[in-house]
């Protein structure tokens, strides 16, 4: 850690741990209510426990994304944050809104509107809130003379983000006018600004785990993020398909759609030979774990399984069905998740001057997460894939096939109950770093990582 | 090899163009929508019955063009499916219906709010969607091969309500009993009885009393006796 600010980071993603724990309990909820167990349907009814489950997720990816950026920010423009106190403020402010509204959500008090679920006035709240996360960002890059291409696009992922936030609340009273600026927010924050987040938080820890030069690796972040505005704009038109919007979203939805995974794959690709390339150990091989694997379950989520899902001819079956629920899983898991997660992991030691990262225990909760989500995932594609089959393609009564497909939820009740030992476990090791507080060491960042514009190759020990 | 530059131009170029592309294409798209979803039929009650729905967060359990939740039936047809008599029971009391099946909240609407619903389902029910939901091409002909009676003799209430719980010829729902034969096991007489009022009947039974008229009546019970098992029709 460089800079005294950097710790309000640590707020953020143990607001990351604490919102992701009753995010898993609000999906065990819902498993069981599919399964056929709907004992808390008067007190959490289905609805409720699905927006506070998808909130909780946008909460707490974003808590992440604000987390991260607090942290690499001052590291890649070599100075304090601009206004510590303000972040800390901030995080409070975030949390007490996001609090308002799940405890809404359980009152009947909501916009029902897939995850925009969020009431309106706290709306206003939300926006509030993240600018003055974007002014704190801004300023602090705006007063540095050095403007890095990872921090850049960082910076401009967010604020994109935050401005692509207004087109959800535009009033309106045709409901696929509703749909088409509901989308405008979920997929161009999902499947476009939140990939250039991704790509620039991918980077800033691959130049820091890899010891790859810092110009090979921000040329890759430039030509994998322009693959994805190239297909994710105009991807937008995959879900345009059937809300009543003209035909020719069809063909250029699904067209594009069909691109997204280069994408994905490019950032696969780029993240596992970055890895290898690097000439240099570093000790923290966890985090360097969730950083490739982040990028890999992101290509089989988001990019295979998107692309699986957004072929038009498929989709008129597929759309409305549990499979949307299949691909949505891992592609939230690998993509944004994990990311969370990797940066998590690599900035913990440096904030506590703890080494948990050297327990078995960090690569037990990387593996068993993963293990856990990916059969959760196949479930979820037996559920979604009988339901489309017996509803769809054959004609069944809806609630006939829904007790039908009950004994997948089963499935994916136990899946999940592995998934959440790995999520447990990395939660437990969040508690054990402590408090960043620990006295740093002289230059204890410098030990494990390169100042930048190092060449690669050269050992650590050499250089300090 | 490529530079950073090129790579920086390359983001910059294609993000400028597509983007130039979206809005072109979403100018044109709301030019078509009042159109395509009929918009001059959305009155102000169909518009009260959107943001019902969206107050109550509809979409957390059933979809609507196929998007929300995957808990409860897609609604996009639903007037056409069940018709407005079963969207009016539903949602007075929508444990009525499913006795002991999955649960749906009572969302205590008073009669203008149920009348608002009703209306933008109707509303969204002609909404032009490019043929979403499909038709279950796979159940077509198994119908036509197993069917007693063609549907096109099936009453609308039946073909809207009954098959909500009872199955007929392979195809309706699991919760009561399948009717195929229903005519042989039981004469019109007992089923008139029943349809007005089974608890009357049998104190206990799940099947809820529906809000029949005269005229439905007397069709489902013509239609019900006409459900004879093959055996009697081949005597």
């Amino acid at each position: 850690m460089k800079f005294q600010s950097q710790k309000v980071a640590w707020g953020f993603f143990a607001t990351c741990m604490l919102l992701l724990s009753l995010q898993v309990i609000y999906g065990f909820i819902m498993g069981f209510a599919h399964a056929g167990y709907d004992g808390l349907h008067s007190v959490i009814p289905f609805n409720a426990a699905r927006a506070t489950h998808t909130n909780l997720l946008v909460m707490w990816l974003l808590a992440g994304f604000m987390g991260a950026a607090y942290w690499i920010i001052p590291d890649e423009c070599d100075r304090e944050l601009a206004w510590p106190k303000l972040a800390w403020v901030q995080l409070v402010a975030l949390v007490v809104t996001g609090v308002t509204a799940i405890i809404g959500f359980h009152l009947n008090w909501w916009e029902g509107r897939k995850f925009l679920e969020i009431p309106r006035p706290l709306d206003f709240l939300v926006v509030i809130d993240v600018l003055l996360f974007i002014g704190n960002i801004g300023w602090t890059v705006w007063k540095s003379p050095k403007k890095s291409t990872t921090s850049m696009v960082l910076f401009f992922g967010l604020l994109a983000a935050a401005l692509l936030y207004l087109p959800g609340m535009i009033p309106t009273d045709n409901q696929t006018v509703d749909s088409y600026w509901r989308w405008w927010v979920v997929h161009l924050w999902v499947e476009g600004v939140w990939e250039l987040i991704m790509g620039a938080i991918l980077s800033y820890l691959l130049i820091k785990l890899t010891g790859v030069d810092r110009e090979i690796i921000e040329k890759w972040l430039y030509v994998i993020v322009g693959f994805t505005f190239l297909s994710g704009i105009l991807g937008t038109g995959h879900h345009y398909y059937y809300i009543g919007t003209p035909r020719y979203w069809l063909m250029v939805g699904g067209v594009f759609s069909a691109l997204e995974p280069l994408a994905f794959l490019g950032m696969a690709i780029y993240a596992f030979t970055m890895a290898k390339k690097g000439g240099r150990t570093h000790p923290n091989r966890v985090a360097l774990l969730w950083t490739v694997g982040c990028a890999f379950m992101s290509f089989v989520g988001a990019g295979f399984l998107g692309f699986a899902h957004t072929l038009p001819q498929v989709n008129l079956y597929t759309h409305g069905t549990l499979v949307t629920a299949m691909h949505g899983h891992m592609a939230f898991w690998g993509a944004y998740a994990m990311l969370v997660l990797a940066i998590i992991s690599y900035t913990l030691p440096l904030m506590t001057g703890r080494k948990v990262y050297e327990h078995a225990s960090a690569g037990f909760a990387f593996w068993t997460s993963n293990i856990g989500m990916t059969a959760m995932t196949l479930a979820f594609a037996v559920a979604g894939v009988s339901q489309v089959v017996l509803e769809r393609r054959a004609g069944m009564d809806f609630l006939t096939v829904q007790k039908e497909i009950e004994v997948h939820f089963v499935g994916l009740i136990l899946a999940a109950c592995l998934f959440t030992v790995g999520i447990g476990t990395f939660v437990w090791n969040f508690i054990r770093y402590g408090l960043p507080n620990a006295p740093l060491k002289a230059g204890g960042e410098r030990v494990v990582t390169p100042p930048p514009d190092v060449s690669p190759g050269v050992p650590a020990v050499a250089r300090s | 090899m490529l530079s950073k530059s090129a790579a920086k131009a390359f983001f910059l170029g294609g993000t400028a163009i597509t983007l130039a592309v979206f809005l072109s294409l979403t100018w044109d798209t709301f030019q078509q929508i009042p159109g395509r979803t009929n918009a001059a039929a959305l009155t102000d009650q169909v518009k009260r019955g959107k943001h019902l729905g969206e107050d109550n967060n509809c979409m957390g359990c059933h979809t609507l063009f196929g998007e929300g939740a995957y808990y409860a039936p897609e609604l996009t047809k639903v007037y056409e499916r069940r018709g407005p008599v079963f969207i009016r029971s539903q949602l007075k009391d929508p444990e009525a219906m499913f006795p002991g099946q999955r649960k749906m909240t009572n969302y205590h609407f008073t009669d203008d709010e149920v009348e608002a619903l009703v209306a933008f389902f109707e509303w969204a029910g002609k909404v032009d969607l490019n043929g979403f939901p499909a038709k279950p091409t796979l159940g077509a002909p198994a119908q036509v091969l197993v069917a007693a009676a063609p549907s096109a003799q099936r009453p609308q209430v039946f073909s809207q309500i009954c098959v909500t719980c009872h199955a007929l010829g392979g195809l309706g729902g699991t919760v009561g009993p399948a009717l195929d034969g229903v005519g042989t096991r039981l004469d019109a007489a007992y089923l008139e009885k029943w349809l007005k009022d089974p608890g009357a009947v049998k104190p206990g039974t799940k099947m809820p009393k529906l809000p029949l008229d005269d005229a439905q009546l007397g069709e489902l019970v013509t239609f019900l006796s006409s459900q004879k098992t093959l055996k009697e029709v081949a005597q």
